[in-house]
Protein backbone atom coordinates (compact mmCIF):
# COMPACT_ATOMS: atom_id res chain seq x y z
CA UNK A 1 0.00 0.00 0.00
CA UNK A 2 1.61 3.96 -1.04
CA UNK A 3 1.83 6.32 1.25
CA UNK A 4 1.89 9.61 0.24
CA UNK A 5 2.69 12.66 2.40
CA UNK A 6 2.95 16.07 0.96
CA UNK A 7 3.67 19.35 2.38
CA UNK A 8 3.64 18.17 6.21
CA UNK A 9 4.17 20.21 9.47
CA UNK A 10 3.26 19.41 13.11
CA UNK A 11 4.07 22.20 15.76
CA UNK A 12 3.22 20.47 19.13
CA UNK A 13 1.51 22.60 21.72
CA UNK A 14 1.15 25.59 19.37
CA UNK A 15 1.14 29.12 21.23
CA UNK A 16 2.57 27.88 24.84
CA UNK A 17 6.18 28.22 26.05
CA UNK A 18 6.85 24.87 24.99
CA UNK A 19 6.16 24.70 21.45
CA UNK A 20 8.00 23.17 19.13
CA UNK A 21 8.36 23.24 15.67
CA UNK A 22 8.21 18.68 15.47
CA UNK A 23 8.12 18.40 11.73
CA UNK A 24 8.93 20.79 8.56
CA UNK A 25 7.58 20.46 5.05
CA UNK A 26 7.72 16.79 5.03
CA UNK A 27 7.67 15.50 1.69
CA UNK A 28 7.64 11.41 1.02
CA UNK A 29 6.14 8.77 -1.16
CA UNK A 30 7.04 5.45 -0.11
CA UNK A 31 5.88 2.59 -2.91
CA UNK A 32 3.84 -0.23 -2.13
CA UNK A 33 6.44 -3.45 -0.79
CA UNK A 34 9.24 -1.05 0.31
CA UNK A 35 10.92 -1.63 3.00
CA UNK A 36 11.85 1.75 4.25
CA UNK A 37 14.60 2.12 7.49
CA UNK A 38 13.94 5.88 8.65
CA UNK A 39 16.88 7.36 11.04
CA UNK A 40 17.68 10.16 12.87
CA UNK A 41 18.72 11.53 16.14
CA UNK A 42 16.64 11.56 19.16
CA UNK A 43 14.07 14.24 18.90
CA UNK A 44 14.50 14.49 14.93
CA UNK A 45 11.16 13.78 14.71
CA UNK A 46 11.01 10.04 13.48
CA UNK A 47 8.29 8.75 16.03
CA UNK A 48 5.92 12.22 15.43
CA UNK A 49 6.65 11.13 11.91
CA UNK A 50 5.45 7.49 11.85
CA UNK A 51 2.48 8.17 14.55
CA UNK A 52 0.63 10.33 11.76
CA UNK A 53 0.66 7.72 9.40
CA UNK A 54 -2.49 5.88 11.78
CA UNK A 55 -4.12 9.37 12.77
CA UNK A 56 -2.52 8.98 16.09
CA UNK A 57 -1.55 12.30 15.40
CA UNK A 58 -3.32 14.59 13.02
CA UNK A 59 -0.54 17.21 10.93
CA UNK A 60 -1.22 21.22 12.27
CA UNK A 61 -0.87 21.59 7.99
CA UNK A 62 -0.29 19.70 5.32
CA UNK A 63 -1.83 15.97 3.72
CA UNK A 64 -1.10 12.55 3.45
CA UNK A 65 -2.81 9.72 2.07
CA UNK A 66 -2.45 5.90 2.80
CA UNK A 67 -3.70 3.46 -0.03
CA UNK A 68 -7.13 5.64 -0.99
CA UNK A 69 -7.65 6.52 2.40
CA UNK A 70 -7.36 10.42 3.07
CA UNK A 71 -6.07 10.49 6.49
CA UNK A 72 -5.77 14.11 6.70
CA UNK A 73 -9.61 14.29 5.40
CA UNK A 74 -12.38 15.26 7.90
CA UNK A 75 -14.53 12.44 7.85
CA UNK A 76 -11.45 9.55 7.49
CA UNK A 77 -12.15 6.27 8.55
CA UNK A 78 -9.57 6.48 10.87
CA UNK A 79 -10.51 2.46 12.42
CA UNK A 80 -10.02 1.12 9.11
CA UNK A 81 -6.71 3.00 8.67
CA UNK A 82 -5.27 1.46 11.56
CA UNK A 83 -6.37 -1.88 10.69
CA UNK A 84 -4.50 -1.06 7.18
CA UNK A 85 -1.47 0.57 9.27
CA UNK A 86 -0.09 -1.65 12.28
CA UNK A 87 1.70 0.35 14.49
CA UNK A 88 4.36 -1.25 16.64
CA UNK A 89 5.42 1.04 19.03
CA UNK A 90 8.83 1.42 21.08
CA UNK A 91 8.54 -0.97 24.03
CA UNK A 92 5.90 -2.80 22.76
CA UNK A 93 5.70 -4.63 25.35
CA UNK A 94 4.71 -2.10 28.06
CA UNK A 95 1.10 -2.64 26.33
CA UNK A 96 0.28 -5.88 27.17
CA UNK A 97 -2.96 -6.14 29.70
CA UNK A 98 -4.34 -9.63 29.37
CA UNK A 99 -4.04 -12.49 31.29
CA UNK A 100 -2.89 -14.78 28.33
CA UNK A 101 -0.91 -14.34 25.35
CA UNK A 102 -3.62 -15.49 23.32
CA UNK A 103 -5.84 -13.47 24.80
CA UNK A 104 -4.03 -9.97 24.20
CA UNK A 105 -2.84 -11.33 20.92
CA UNK A 106 -6.80 -11.19 20.37
CA UNK A 107 -7.38 -7.79 21.14
CA UNK A 108 -6.84 -6.24 18.02
CA UNK A 109 -8.61 -8.54 15.96
CA UNK A 110 -11.68 -8.66 18.41
CA UNK A 111 -12.02 -4.68 18.09
CA UNK A 112 -12.45 -5.26 14.16
CA UNK A 113 -15.29 -7.34 15.03
CA UNK A 114 -13.89 -10.53 13.41
CA UNK A 115 -15.62 -13.91 14.27
CA UNK A 116 -13.67 -16.15 16.74
CA UNK A 117 -13.01 -18.55 14.21
CA UNK A 118 -11.23 -15.94 11.83
CA UNK A 119 -9.80 -14.74 15.24
CA UNK A 120 -8.71 -17.93 16.38
CA UNK A 121 -7.14 -18.35 12.61
CA UNK A 122 -5.07 -14.90 12.69
CA UNK A 123 -3.99 -15.19 16.54
CA UNK A 124 -2.17 -18.52 15.52
CA UNK A 125 -0.93 -17.49 11.99
CA UNK A 126 0.61 -13.93 14.10
CA UNK A 127 1.85 -16.35 16.90
CA UNK A 128 3.75 -18.16 14.22
CA UNK A 129 5.10 -15.46 12.40
CA UNK A 130 7.03 -14.28 14.92
CA UNK A 131 8.12 -17.67 16.29
CA UNK A 132 5.72 -18.09 19.38
CA UNK A 133 4.44 -22.43 19.50
CA UNK A 134 1.57 -23.54 20.93
CA UNK A 135 2.70 -23.88 24.59
CA UNK A 136 2.30 -20.05 24.62
CA UNK A 137 -1.39 -19.72 24.14
CA UNK A 138 -2.51 -20.02 27.63
CA UNK A 139 1.09 -18.34 29.29
CA UNK A 140 0.35 -15.36 31.35
CA UNK A 141 2.67 -12.64 29.29
CA UNK A 142 3.64 -11.10 32.29
CA UNK A 143 6.18 -13.90 32.94
CA UNK A 144 7.87 -14.39 29.91
CA UNK A 145 10.97 -12.89 29.32
CA UNK A 146 11.77 -9.07 27.50
CA UNK A 147 12.23 -10.60 24.06
CA UNK A 148 9.24 -13.02 23.96
CA UNK A 149 6.91 -10.28 25.62
CA UNK A 150 7.84 -8.13 22.87
CA UNK A 151 7.46 -10.92 19.82
CA UNK A 152 3.86 -10.89 21.56
CA UNK A 153 3.26 -7.48 20.83
CA UNK A 154 4.66 -7.75 17.69
CA UNK A 155 1.87 -10.85 17.20
CA UNK A 156 -0.56 -8.38 18.69
CA UNK A 157 -0.43 -6.07 15.76
CA UNK A 158 0.10 -8.81 12.80
CA UNK A 159 -2.71 -10.39 13.90
CA UNK A 160 -4.50 -7.41 12.72
CA UNK A 161 -3.13 -8.29 9.26
CA UNK A 162 -2.17 -4.52 7.82
CA UNK A 163 -1.19 -4.05 4.62
CA UNK A 164 2.10 -1.40 6.04
CA UNK A 165 3.68 -2.62 9.38
CA UNK A 166 5.53 0.73 11.14
CA UNK A 167 7.96 -0.63 13.96
CA UNK A 168 9.10 2.16 15.82
CA UNK A 169 12.82 1.03 17.56
CA UNK A 170 11.97 -2.87 17.63
CA UNK A 171 15.51 -4.14 18.51
CA UNK A 172 15.72 -1.50 21.41
CA UNK A 173 16.54 -2.50 24.70
CA UNK A 174 16.93 -6.76 23.56
CA UNK A 175 20.20 -8.43 23.90
CA UNK A 176 22.66 -9.13 21.16
CA UNK A 177 20.86 -12.80 20.34
CA UNK A 178 17.02 -11.29 20.78
CA UNK A 179 18.00 -8.49 18.49
CA UNK A 180 19.22 -10.95 16.00
CA UNK A 181 15.68 -13.33 16.13
CA UNK A 182 13.48 -10.18 15.76
CA UNK A 183 15.67 -8.50 12.78
CA UNK A 184 15.50 -12.11 11.04
CA UNK A 185 11.87 -12.67 11.78
CA UNK A 186 11.01 -9.17 9.98
CA UNK A 187 12.59 -9.68 7.15
CA UNK A 188 11.72 -12.97 6.83
CA UNK A 189 7.33 -11.09 7.51
CA UNK A 190 8.62 -9.05 4.76
CA UNK A 191 9.65 -11.57 2.20
CA UNK A 192 6.56 -13.22 3.37
CA UNK A 193 3.76 -11.31 3.33
CA UNK A 194 4.83 -8.71 0.74
CA UNK A 195 3.81 -5.47 2.76
CA UNK A 196 5.24 -2.15 3.13
CA UNK A 197 7.28 -2.05 5.80
CA UNK A 198 8.46 0.72 7.94
CA UNK A 199 11.38 0.55 10.23
CA UNK A 200 12.43 3.14 12.88
CA UNK A 201 15.90 3.12 14.33
CA UNK A 202 18.34 4.48 15.14
CA UNK A 203 21.63 1.58 14.97
CA UNK A 204 23.04 2.31 11.72
CA UNK A 205 24.11 -1.75 11.83
CA UNK A 206 20.80 -2.99 11.80
CA UNK A 207 18.65 -0.37 9.20
CA UNK A 208 21.83 -1.15 6.67
CA UNK A 209 21.38 -5.13 6.59
CA UNK A 210 17.70 -5.05 6.81
CA UNK A 211 16.46 -2.42 4.81
CA UNK A 212 15.96 -1.39 0.62
CA UNK A 213 15.68 2.22 1.04
CA UNK A 214 16.83 4.76 4.00
CA UNK A 215 15.49 8.38 5.29
CA UNK A 216 17.33 10.19 6.77
CA UNK A 217 15.87 12.60 9.84
CA UNK A 218 17.27 15.46 11.26
CA UNK A 219 15.91 18.41 13.22
CA UNK A 220 12.13 17.55 11.67
CA UNK A 221 12.78 18.13 8.30
CA UNK A 222 13.87 15.00 5.47
CA UNK A 223 17.59 15.36 5.34
CA UNK A 224 18.58 12.53 3.09
CA UNK A 225 16.71 9.84 1.11
CA UNK A 226 18.37 6.82 -0.68
CA UNK A 227 19.73 3.79 -0.90
CA UNK A 228 22.07 2.42 1.96
CA UNK A 229 24.85 3.09 -0.86
CA UNK A 230 23.74 6.42 -1.52
CA UNK A 231 23.64 7.26 1.95
CA UNK A 232 26.25 5.79 3.51
CA UNK A 233 28.69 7.23 1.37
CA UNK A 234 27.82 10.89 2.46
CA UNK A 235 29.60 9.42 5.95
CA UNK A 236 30.71 13.04 6.19
CA UNK A 237 27.06 14.90 6.01
CA UNK A 238 25.79 11.81 8.99
CA UNK A 239 28.00 12.68 11.33
CA UNK A 240 27.21 16.68 11.72
CA UNK A 241 23.93 15.53 12.29
CA UNK A 242 25.02 13.16 14.78
CA UNK A 243 24.73 9.99 13.44
CA UNK A 244 27.29 7.70 11.74
CA UNK A 245 27.89 5.24 9.02
CA UNK A 246 28.15 1.43 10.17
CA UNK A 247 31.30 -0.17 11.61
CA UNK A 248 32.16 -2.14 9.29
CA UNK A 249 32.15 0.90 6.51
CA UNK A 250 34.44 2.76 8.79
CA UNK A 251 36.62 -0.42 8.98
CA UNK A 252 36.39 -0.29 4.91
CA UNK A 253 36.79 3.22 4.65
CA UNK A 254 40.06 2.81 7.13
CA UNK A 255 41.27 0.45 4.99
CA UNK A 256 40.59 2.27 1.37
CA UNK A 257 42.52 5.37 3.15
CA UNK A 258 45.59 3.11 3.65
CA UNK A 259 45.37 2.26 0.25
CA UNK A 260 43.49 -0.96 -0.23
CA UNK A 261 41.85 -0.42 -3.48
CA UNK A 262 38.19 -1.71 -1.92
CA UNK A 263 35.11 -0.92 -2.63
CA UNK A 264 33.23 1.70 -0.55
CA UNK A 265 29.44 1.13 -0.78
CA UNK A 266 29.86 -1.67 1.47
CA UNK A 267 27.91 -1.98 4.93
CA UNK A 268 27.24 -5.38 5.94
CA UNK A 269 29.38 -7.40 7.66
CA UNK A 270 28.63 -10.65 5.13
CA UNK A 271 29.69 -8.00 2.04
CA UNK A 272 33.07 -6.86 3.83
CA UNK A 273 33.86 -10.23 4.43
CA UNK A 274 32.55 -11.73 0.96
CA UNK A 275 34.80 -9.20 -0.86
CA UNK A 276 37.87 -9.05 1.34
CA UNK A 277 37.91 -13.05 0.96
CA UNK A 278 38.17 -12.11 -2.64
CA UNK A 279 40.88 -9.66 -2.29
CA UNK A 280 42.45 -12.11 -0.17
CA UNK A 281 42.32 -15.12 -3.02
CA UNK A 282 42.99 -12.82 -5.84
CA UNK A 283 46.36 -11.51 -4.15
CA UNK A 284 47.38 -14.87 -3.42
CA UNK A 285 46.92 -16.27 -7.14
CA UNK A 286 49.12 -12.92 -8.27
CA UNK A 287 51.52 -14.20 -5.81
CA UNK A 288 51.68 -18.11 -6.97
CA UNK A 289 51.88 -16.65 -11.06
CA UNK A 290 54.87 -14.37 -9.94
CA UNK A 291 56.32 -17.30 -8.72
CA UNK A 292 55.86 -19.55 -11.96
CA UNK A 293 57.46 -16.75 -14.00
CA UNK B 1 -5.07 16.01 24.72
CA UNK B 2 -3.68 14.86 27.73
CA UNK B 3 -0.23 16.80 27.83
CA UNK B 4 -2.46 20.30 27.95
CA UNK B 5 -2.97 19.01 31.77
CA UNK B 6 -0.74 21.91 33.20
CA UNK B 7 0.48 20.74 36.90
CA UNK B 8 2.29 22.87 39.31
CA UNK B 9 2.50 25.10 36.25
CA UNK B 10 5.74 26.33 36.78
CA UNK B 11 6.88 28.89 34.11
CA UNK B 12 10.68 28.15 34.06
CA UNK B 13 12.41 31.82 33.55
CA UNK B 14 14.26 33.76 35.58
CA UNK B 15 12.84 37.12 37.69
CA UNK B 16 13.58 38.48 41.11
CA UNK B 17 10.35 36.87 42.16
CA UNK B 18 12.08 33.32 40.90
CA UNK B 19 14.99 33.54 42.51
CA UNK B 20 13.44 34.30 46.67
CA UNK B 21 13.88 31.94 49.47
CA UNK B 22 10.79 29.68 48.82
CA UNK B 23 9.87 29.48 52.56
CA UNK B 24 10.15 33.96 51.99
CA UNK B 25 7.60 33.01 49.16
CA UNK B 26 5.37 30.58 51.38
CA UNK B 27 5.56 32.92 54.44
CA UNK B 28 4.57 36.53 52.60
CA UNK B 29 2.04 34.67 50.34
CA UNK B 30 0.15 33.66 53.80
CA UNK B 31 0.22 37.31 55.31
CA UNK B 32 -1.05 38.35 51.81
CA UNK B 33 -3.75 36.35 51.99
CA UNK B 34 -4.44 37.40 55.68
CA UNK B 35 -4.24 40.90 54.35
CA UNK B 36 -6.80 40.54 51.43
CA UNK B 37 -9.16 39.03 54.43
CA UNK B 38 -8.64 42.30 56.42
CA UNK B 39 -9.32 44.81 53.70
CA UNK B 40 -12.54 46.65 54.27
CA UNK B 41 -12.51 49.32 52.36
CA UNK B 42 -11.36 51.02 49.14
CA UNK B 43 -7.89 52.49 49.70
CA UNK B 44 -6.90 48.79 51.61
CA UNK B 45 -8.57 47.55 48.29
CA UNK B 46 -6.59 49.94 46.25
CA UNK B 47 -3.19 49.30 48.33
CA UNK B 48 -3.79 45.08 47.48
CA UNK B 49 -4.34 46.46 44.00
CA UNK B 50 -0.89 47.97 43.34
CA UNK B 51 0.86 45.28 45.41
CA UNK B 52 -0.34 42.44 43.21
CA UNK B 53 0.32 44.64 40.31
CA UNK B 54 3.53 44.97 41.83
CA UNK B 55 4.46 41.10 41.87
CA UNK B 56 2.53 40.30 38.09
CA UNK B 57 5.73 42.54 37.52
CA UNK B 58 8.05 41.32 39.28
CA UNK B 59 7.43 37.45 38.06
CA UNK B 60 8.01 38.81 34.90
CA UNK B 61 5.32 35.86 33.83
CA UNK B 62 3.56 37.34 31.37
CA UNK B 63 -0.18 38.88 32.21
CA UNK B 64 -2.12 36.67 30.27
CA UNK B 65 -0.54 33.68 32.03
CA UNK B 66 -2.34 34.82 35.36
CA UNK B 67 -5.72 35.58 33.45
CA UNK B 68 -5.70 31.90 32.22
CA UNK B 69 -4.98 30.84 35.81
CA UNK B 70 -8.43 32.49 36.33
CA UNK B 71 -10.55 31.22 33.68
CA UNK B 72 -11.31 27.81 35.38
CA UNK B 73 -12.54 29.73 38.27
CA UNK B 74 -14.89 32.55 36.32
CA UNK B 75 -17.96 30.55 37.41
CA UNK B 76 -17.31 30.60 41.11
CA UNK B 77 -16.37 34.13 40.86
CA UNK B 78 -19.71 34.50 38.96
CA UNK B 79 -21.74 32.53 41.11
CA UNK B 80 -20.51 34.12 44.28
CA UNK B 81 -21.14 37.34 42.97
CA UNK B 82 -25.08 36.74 42.07
CA UNK B 83 -25.64 35.04 45.58
CA UNK B 84 -24.49 38.30 46.96
CA UNK B 85 -26.14 40.76 44.87
CA UNK B 86 -29.78 38.79 45.72
CA UNK B 87 -29.37 37.74 48.91
CA UNK B 88 -27.53 40.70 50.86
CA UNK B 89 -30.25 42.82 52.75
CA UNK B 90 -29.88 46.42 52.04
CA UNK B 91 -31.71 49.57 49.78
CA UNK B 92 -33.55 47.24 47.11
CA UNK B 93 -32.44 48.34 43.42
CA UNK B 94 -35.13 49.77 41.67
CA UNK B 95 -34.98 48.79 37.74
CA UNK B 96 -37.77 50.29 35.70
CA UNK B 97 -39.08 52.16 38.74
CA UNK B 98 -39.89 48.81 40.60
CA UNK B 99 -37.96 47.31 43.31
CA UNK B 100 -35.92 44.02 43.01
CA UNK B 101 -34.29 41.30 45.23
CA UNK B 102 -30.89 43.21 44.38
CA UNK B 103 -29.52 45.41 47.23
CA UNK B 104 -27.14 48.20 46.59
CA UNK B 105 -24.86 46.91 49.75
CA UNK B 106 -25.31 43.53 48.28
CA UNK B 107 -24.28 44.73 44.99
CA UNK B 108 -20.95 46.39 46.77
CA UNK B 109 -20.51 43.16 48.87
CA UNK B 110 -20.36 41.34 45.62
CA UNK B 111 -17.60 43.48 44.25
CA UNK B 112 -15.29 43.27 47.45
CA UNK B 113 -15.79 39.50 47.23
CA UNK B 114 -15.01 38.90 43.40
CA UNK B 115 -11.99 41.44 43.62
CA UNK B 116 -10.78 39.34 46.78
CA UNK B 117 -10.99 36.22 44.97
CA UNK B 118 -9.20 37.92 41.90
CA UNK B 119 -6.46 38.98 43.93
CA UNK B 120 -6.30 35.65 46.27
CA UNK B 121 -5.70 33.23 42.84
CA UNK B 122 -3.21 35.55 40.97
CA UNK B 123 -1.21 35.88 43.73
CA UNK B 124 -1.05 31.98 44.49
CA UNK B 125 -0.65 31.33 40.95
CA UNK B 126 2.23 33.89 41.57
CA UNK B 127 3.81 31.11 43.73
CA UNK B 128 3.28 28.17 41.78
CA UNK B 129 4.33 30.05 38.79
CA UNK B 130 7.47 31.54 39.98
CA UNK B 131 8.57 28.17 41.83
CA UNK B 132 8.88 25.13 40.74
CA UNK B 133 7.42 22.19 42.41
CA UNK B 134 11.04 20.80 43.70
CA UNK B 135 11.81 23.86 45.24
CA UNK B 136 8.22 24.39 46.57
CA UNK B 137 8.45 20.85 48.85
CA UNK B 138 11.70 21.95 49.98
CA UNK B 139 10.66 25.03 50.90
CA UNK B 140 7.79 23.61 52.90
CA UNK B 141 9.86 20.70 54.35
CA UNK B 142 12.32 23.56 55.98
CA UNK B 143 9.34 25.75 57.09
CA UNK B 144 8.00 22.47 58.66
CA UNK B 145 11.46 21.84 60.17
CA UNK B 146 10.22 22.74 63.90
CA UNK B 147 7.37 20.21 64.02
CA UNK B 148 9.63 17.25 63.56
CA UNK B 149 10.19 17.71 67.18
CA UNK B 150 7.17 16.72 68.05
CA UNK B 151 7.16 13.36 65.91
CA UNK B 152 6.23 14.95 62.53
CA UNK B 153 7.72 13.27 59.77
CA UNK B 154 8.99 16.03 57.53
CA UNK B 155 11.35 14.96 55.77
CA UNK B 156 9.61 11.90 54.58
CA UNK B 157 6.60 14.01 53.90
CA UNK B 158 8.58 15.97 51.62
CA UNK B 159 10.31 13.38 49.78
CA UNK B 160 7.13 11.69 49.05
CA UNK B 161 5.37 15.21 47.81
CA UNK B 162 8.18 15.50 45.73
CA UNK B 163 8.40 12.07 44.14
CA UNK B 164 4.48 12.70 43.85
CA UNK B 165 5.40 15.50 42.31
CA UNK B 166 7.72 14.37 40.03
CA UNK B 167 6.27 11.29 38.55
CA UNK B 168 3.12 13.17 37.13
CA UNK B 169 4.59 13.95 33.86
CA UNK B 170 6.40 10.96 33.96
CA UNK B 171 2.87 8.98 33.82
CA UNK B 172 0.80 11.78 31.78
CA UNK B 173 3.24 10.58 29.28
CA UNK B 174 3.31 7.07 29.91
CA UNK B 175 -0.61 7.10 29.64
CA UNK B 176 -0.50 8.68 26.37
CA UNK B 177 1.69 6.18 24.61
CA UNK B 178 0.00 3.59 26.26
CA UNK B 179 -3.70 4.89 25.03
CA UNK B 180 -2.11 5.69 21.54
CA UNK B 181 -0.89 2.16 21.60
CA UNK B 182 -4.25 0.45 22.00
CA UNK B 183 -5.88 2.96 19.58
CA UNK B 184 -3.39 1.27 16.94
CA UNK B 185 -4.77 -1.78 18.09
CA UNK B 186 -8.45 -0.76 17.54
CA UNK B 187 -9.48 0.46 20.78
CA UNK B 188 -11.72 2.60 21.22
CA UNK B 189 -12.06 4.96 24.38
CA UNK B 190 -14.35 7.94 23.61
CA UNK B 191 -17.78 6.30 22.30
CA UNK B 192 -20.18 3.81 22.80
CA UNK B 193 -22.45 3.01 26.40
CA UNK B 194 -20.88 3.72 29.78
CA UNK B 195 -20.26 0.17 30.59
CA UNK B 196 -18.78 -0.23 27.80
CA UNK B 197 -16.25 2.49 28.38
CA UNK B 198 -15.63 1.47 31.44
CA UNK B 199 -14.74 -1.88 30.44
CA UNK B 200 -12.59 -0.24 27.59
CA UNK B 201 -10.08 1.41 30.07
CA UNK B 202 -9.00 -2.03 31.43
CA UNK B 203 -6.47 -2.03 28.10
CA UNK B 204 -5.18 1.56 29.36
CA UNK B 205 -5.16 0.75 33.47
CA UNK B 206 -3.60 -2.36 33.61
CA UNK B 207 -0.39 -1.69 32.19
CA UNK B 208 -0.72 1.89 32.99
CA UNK B 209 -0.58 0.08 37.09
CA UNK B 210 2.09 -2.04 35.81
CA UNK B 211 4.49 0.59 34.65
CA UNK B 212 4.03 2.75 37.65
CA UNK B 213 4.50 -0.29 39.86
CA UNK B 214 7.59 -1.38 37.97
CA UNK B 215 8.78 2.26 38.08
CA UNK B 216 8.21 2.99 42.01
CA UNK B 217 10.58 -0.54 42.19
CA UNK B 218 12.80 0.93 40.41
CA UNK B 219 13.37 4.22 42.30
CA UNK B 220 13.26 2.07 45.44
CA UNK B 221 15.89 0.27 44.46
CA UNK B 222 18.12 3.00 43.07
CA UNK B 223 17.61 4.81 46.12
CA UNK B 224 19.02 2.00 48.19
CA UNK B 225 21.48 1.18 46.23
CA UNK B 226 22.84 4.68 46.61
CA UNK B 227 22.34 4.11 50.67
CA UNK B 228 19.46 6.66 50.75
CA UNK B 229 18.60 7.52 53.85
CA UNK B 230 15.45 9.75 55.17
CA UNK B 231 15.89 12.76 58.01
CA UNK B 232 18.62 13.61 60.21
CA UNK B 233 21.98 15.27 58.66
CA UNK B 234 21.29 15.02 55.36
CA UNK B 235 22.66 17.68 53.46
CA UNK B 236 21.57 19.03 50.11
CA UNK B 237 23.54 19.87 46.93
CA UNK B 238 20.92 22.76 46.71
CA UNK B 239 20.67 24.27 49.66
CA UNK B 240 17.99 27.16 49.82
CA UNK B 241 19.16 30.49 51.51
CA UNK B 242 17.87 33.70 52.73
CA UNK B 243 19.30 36.27 50.88
CA UNK B 244 19.80 40.23 51.05
CA UNK B 245 16.88 40.28 48.71
CA UNK B 246 14.38 38.04 50.84
CA UNK B 247 15.77 40.55 53.63
CA UNK B 248 14.25 43.35 51.66
CA UNK B 249 10.72 41.68 50.49
CA UNK B 250 10.23 40.86 54.09
CA UNK B 251 11.13 44.53 54.96
CA UNK B 252 8.52 45.52 52.37
CA UNK B 253 5.78 43.14 53.12
CA UNK B 254 6.03 44.47 57.07
CA UNK B 255 5.85 48.18 56.37
CA UNK B 256 2.86 46.84 53.85
CA UNK B 257 0.91 44.92 56.06
CA UNK B 258 1.20 47.45 58.81
CA UNK B 259 -0.63 49.97 56.33
CA UNK B 260 -3.06 48.02 55.43
CA UNK B 261 -3.47 46.98 59.61
CA UNK B 262 -3.87 50.87 60.23
CA UNK B 263 -6.44 51.14 57.30
CA UNK B 264 -8.48 49.10 58.54
CA UNK B 265 -8.23 50.03 62.08
CA UNK B 266 -8.77 53.85 61.54
CA UNK B 267 -10.36 54.31 58.40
Amino acid sequence: MAINISNLNYIYMPGSPFEKHALRDINLTIHDGEFVGIIGHTGSGKSTLVQHLNGLLMPSSGSITVGDIEVTAKNADLKQLRQKVGLVFQYPEHQLFEETVYKDIAYGPKNMKLSPEEIDERVREAMNYVGLGEKYCERSPFELSGGQKRRVAIAGVLAMRPDVLILDEPAAGLDPAGREEILTQIRALYLAKKMTVLFVSHSMEDVARIAGRIIVMNNGSVAMDGSPADIFSRAKELRTMGLDVPQITQLVEELRARGLNINDSIYTLERAKATLLMMLSEKEKKNKEGKTC
Amino acid sequence: MLKDVTLGQYFPINSPLHRLDPRTKIVLLIFLIVAIFMANNIASYALLCLLTILIIGLSRVPARMYFQGLKPLWFVILFTALINVFLTPGTAIYICGRPTHMSWEGLILAGKMALRLVLLITASSALTYTTSPIILTDGIEKLLKPFSRFGLPTHELAMMMSIAIRFIPTLIEETDKIMKAQKARGANFDSGPILQRIRALAPMLIPLFISAFRRADELAVAMESRCYQGGDNRTRLNEIRFSHSDLVAALFFLVFFVAILMLRIFL
